[in-house]
């Protein structure tokens, strides 16, 4: 494996399947340190990939590594992974504490390092004060937070979460999204599924779009919805005199739609030629003196390229 | 190993386990203050021979085919079964020990369990059966034949353990339901001293049996259709026992190093 | 004005009694369970002995089939008598328990498993209901398989031998379907329990067997070790058998129980010290099931 690899989670031609039923397909990836996103509909083969990258299931064919190491290998592996599974299921009788520990000295840590990451963890998920409760007596939100608390505290390299917002209410998620782009800042893998695609896009450094078991796109979202040429882009222009842009922009072929926003302060438009759309702009502002406050595309995002590729497909499931 | 014995030891869902065991000590205490009562005027009733073969018949019929078999069932066959359907197998995938020192914890968090539930109920009916007896008890064990018999017993309660723990173990691995093996086990078991002296050997109760210290004749109707084989020596059934088990753990280990994480089946 | 106020109305048709709810649970178990082709084959193979038995009957009456056989004096090898009824009774019944074993421990668990209990709370339907519903299933295919096929034996032994004969062996008919009613109440009773409270349904199967099995085992080492009949109070298809042989033959028995459901002659304890010991298991079931089939648990 080459030195390059070893900073990367990498699939090459994986494929899983499940007796006859398809999990993943040919998938060829590479995910760099930062926060990726796993996004599709349920079934697309998120979870598939995430048990794959833990070793808890192997690929029918291909290869994996995991910043070098093979996930055959669960000794070295389990090292740099920590993994929050979907599953809401903890061994019984354990107070949040123990969850905690007891798995810690498993990975051979000293009782007293157990102890401190222990409490590390707990203090960092906002559960220092449940502690010594029984995790069966949690409510959702608490035992998702254990749970994370659980995946980090061996202090792992490559954190993989499957649907880590669920039951957490405002303001834990948004301390858990904090959380994440922390390790993502830090030079953490970071690999998320969700969803919540409007928290997906604001965390997420890049996107990995799967359907079917096949990765439809991956990269980061601009790129991405670049590439989506069949689907016109939005552009949201605000400006003082919408109506006399509407009126230069209907002689444009790439233009398809242009519309006055409520307060009449702005125009919507889709166009399958942003470049020529931009060098229109400029002609407009020079010709008619058109005060623009702001320039945006409004389909920029992981929501519109969700619709764009997997659209109702997904939708329906 | 720690994890997996408080689970075991303070397990609510294990009381049934607590009375396997427990339940024939109840009994022999029972009968030491009523033999003691009723004998204190007019003698004993029986004599140690009696009692010793009155053991003998429970330690063959209840603890090897029905306490044991079933405690260790219910011990070894959910060390992973368990975990697989309360979903939190995983916890232990993840963690960075080689799957095989996960069998072998696991194991011997639940042979540690059963022997110390099944051993010292064996030890303690034992010691305790004979109690009315007095002086003649205590020299019949320790000047007697009792303190041998009752290391046998012990011996064979721990090779129960660890024959059919590595048995139930290994189950609980391979089949989504292991109770139809478990039941299959039970029959041929059971059936054991009706076989042929050749089928009669592949079983773990034939070598179990051999190691017992005192006969137990197999009341009518059934005596006439038990057929005789030779009992195994010592030196044959106790390290043919622990060489069955450690194959068998072996490929437990084998099958947990490719078992697959896979709840929704 | 609130927008429930504008839009809201509540049903106000024809609602179904409350039986005809409570058959909603077995209506859809019932189609659970014919699905599975080894419980049909199995119900369907628990019908090969009182076949036998009806054909028994029918040859015992007709000297023209014995004589076409060329067999004379058969009619007095197999009596259609105390013994006949009770091996009926008694190797149903251990079918019976089989049948239990397998669908039981399926009834309240997965609901208990994936948190339905409170689907089935939230409606108009109190925990009783939940429990009967649950049981009829159980109550239904036992019957089916241990005292309808005995009381239609009952009926044809009746109309071949003369119809004088069924009210002379009225006590047959009786011991027939109250017996099999003691049995399968416990059993169905057992079941729930079980299943209620072992959420793993492979396990609920396998420790109902147990509790016949091994309680019975304990029983004989209460009596080899205190030399006494009284550890048979452990032993469910003895404590069963003892109230057969009653319902058969009243006091004075001249047979020792059917078939899996021995009295041993000399062994025989007081009748209401059975009937006790059932009702105190009854009794522990019903316990068990009022302590677990809640709309919600409490975790401390």
């Amino acid at each position: 494996m080459s030195g390059h690899n070893n900073s990367l989670i990498s699939f090459e031609n994986v494929s899983r399947f499940y007796g006859e039923v398809l999990g993943i397909n040919n998938v060829t990836l590479s995910i760099p340190p930062g926060i990726t996103s796993l996004v599709g509909p349920n079934g697309s083969g998120k979870t598939t990939l995430m048990n794959m990258v833990c070793g808890l299931i192997r690929p029918t064919q291909g290869r994996i590594s995991v910043l070098g190491v093979s996930p055959q290998h669960p000794e070295k592996l389990c090292r740099l992974v920590g993994y929050c599974a979907q599953f809401d299921a903890f061994p019984k009788g354990l107070t949040g504490y123990q969850f905690i520990y007891s798995f810690l000295m498993m990975f051979g840590f000293l009782p007293a390092e157990c102890d401190r990451r222990t409490r590390e963890a707990l203090g960092l998920v906002g559960l220092m004060d449940a502690a010594n409760r029984h995790v069966a007596a949690y409510s959702k939100g608490m035992r998702q937070r254990v749970k994370l608390a659980q995946a980090i505290a061996h202090d792992p390299r490559v954190i993989i979460l499957d649907e880590p917002l669920n039951g957490l209410d405002p303001l834990a998620r948004a301390e858990a999204i904090a959380l994440f782009r922390q390790w993502g800042d830090k030079g953490c893998h970071v690999v998320v599924s969700s969803h919540i695609l409007h928290e997906v896009d604001r965390i997420s450094d890049q996107v990995i779009l799967l359907s079917q078991g096949y990765v439809v796109a991956e990269g980061q979202i601009h790129s991405v919805r670049s590439e989506v040429k069949e689907q016109p882009m939005q552009i949201l222009v605000r400006c003082d005199r919408p109506a006399l842009l509407a009126s230069r922009l209907f002689a444009q072929d790439h233009v398809v739609e242009a519309k006055i926003v409520a307060d009449s302060k702005g125009l919507l438009l889709r166009t399958r030629d942003a470049d020529s759309f931009y060098l229109l702009l400029n002609r407009v502002i020079l010709d008619s003196g058109l005060e623009v406050e702001s320039v945006a595309p409004a389909d920029d995002d992981v929501n519109s390229v969700y619709q764009y590729l997997i659209g109702a497909e997904g939708a329906a499931q | 190993m720690r994890l997996e014995l408080k689970k075991t030891f303070l397990s609510k869902r294990g009381w049934w386990i607590y009375f396997l065991a427990l339940g024939p000590v109840a009994i022999t205490v029972l009968h030491w203050l009523v033999e003691a009562r009723l004998g204190r005027g007019a003698g004993n009733r029986h004599s140690i021979g009696e009692d010793s073969i009155i053991f003998a018949g429970m330690f063959l019929f209840y603890y090897l085919r029905a306490g044991i078999f079933f405690g260790a069932m219910g011990i070894f066959s959910n060390l992973f079964r368990a975990e697989m359907l309360e979903k939190t197998l995983h916890y232990y995938f993840l963690t960075p020990l080689r799957r095989e020192l996960l069998v072998a914890g696991k194991y011997l968090a639940g042979l540690i369990v059963a022997v110390v539930l099944f051993g010292s109920s064996v030890v303690l009916a034992f010691l305790t059966i004979g109690r009315h007896f007095g002086a003649s008890w205590t020299d019949y064990l320790l000047h007697g034949p009792g303190l041998h018999q009752l290391g046998a017993y012990f011996l064979v309660t721990v090779l129960a353990c660890v024959g059919y723990g590595a048995v139930f173990l290994l189950s609980g691995l391979l089949f989504k339901n292991p109770m139809i093996p478990a039941a299959v086990v039970w029959v041929w078991e059971n059936l054991n001293p009706f076989l042929p002296s050749l089928l009669k050997k592949i079983s773990v109760i034939f070598y179990l049996k051999s190691l017992c210290p005192v006969e137990v004749p197999i009341p009518p109707p059934f005596n006439v259709m038990v057929v005789d084989a030779d009992p195994t020596p010592f030196w044959v059934a106790t390290p043919g026992l622990l060489a069955i088990s450690l194959i068998l753990l072996v490929y437990a280990a084998a099958t947990a190093r490719t078992t697959e994480i896979s709840y929704s089946d | 004005m609130a927008v429930y106020k504008k839009t809201y109305r509540p049903y106000e048709g024809a609602l179904t009694g409350p039986l005809a709810r409570l058959w909603v649970i077995p209506r859809y178990a019932f189609e659970d369970l014919h699905r599975s082709r080894f419980l049909n084959t199995f119900f369907i193979a628990s019908y090969i002995y009182p076949l036998i038995c009806a054909l028994i009957i029918y040859v015992q009456h007709n000297a023209s089939a014995l004589g076409l056989l060329g067999v004379r004096g058969a009619d007095r090898l197999i009596a259609i008598n105390v013994v006949f009824f009770m091996s009926l009774l008694g190797w149903q019944s251990m079918l019976a328990l089989f049948l239990a074993s397998f669908i039981g421990p399926g009834l309240v668990s997965p609901d208990l498993a994936n948190n339905a209990l409170s689907l089935y709370l939230a409606r108009p339907f109190s925990r009783v209901e939940y429990v009967l519903g649950k049981m009829s299933v159980l109550l239904i295919l036992m019957s089916l398989m241990t005292w309808v096929p005995g009381m239609l034996l009952f009926l044809l032994q009746g109309y071949l031998e003369g119809w004088s004969w069924m009210p002379d062996h009225a006590r047959f008919a009786a011991g027939i379907f109250f017996g099999a009613w003691v049995w399968i109440l416990i059993l169905a009773l057992l079941a729930l329990a079980l299943s209620a409270w072992v959420k793993w349904k492979p396990a609920a199967g396998g420790l109902m067997f147990g509790v016949f099995f091994v309680a019975a085992g304990f029983g004989a080492v209460v009596n080899g070790v205190e030399r006494t009949s009284w550890g048979h109070l452990f032993n469910i298809s003895y404590l069963v058998g003892s109230v057969w042989l009653r319902l058969f033959e009243g006091a004075e028995h001249s047979t020792n129980g059917a078939v899996f459901f021995r009295v041993p002659e000399g062994e025989e304890l007081p009748l209401w010290c059975c009937w006790l010991a059932l009702a105190a298991l009854c009794g522990v079931c019903l316990y068990m099931l009022a302590r677990k089939i809640r709309g919600a648990e409490v975790v401390r």
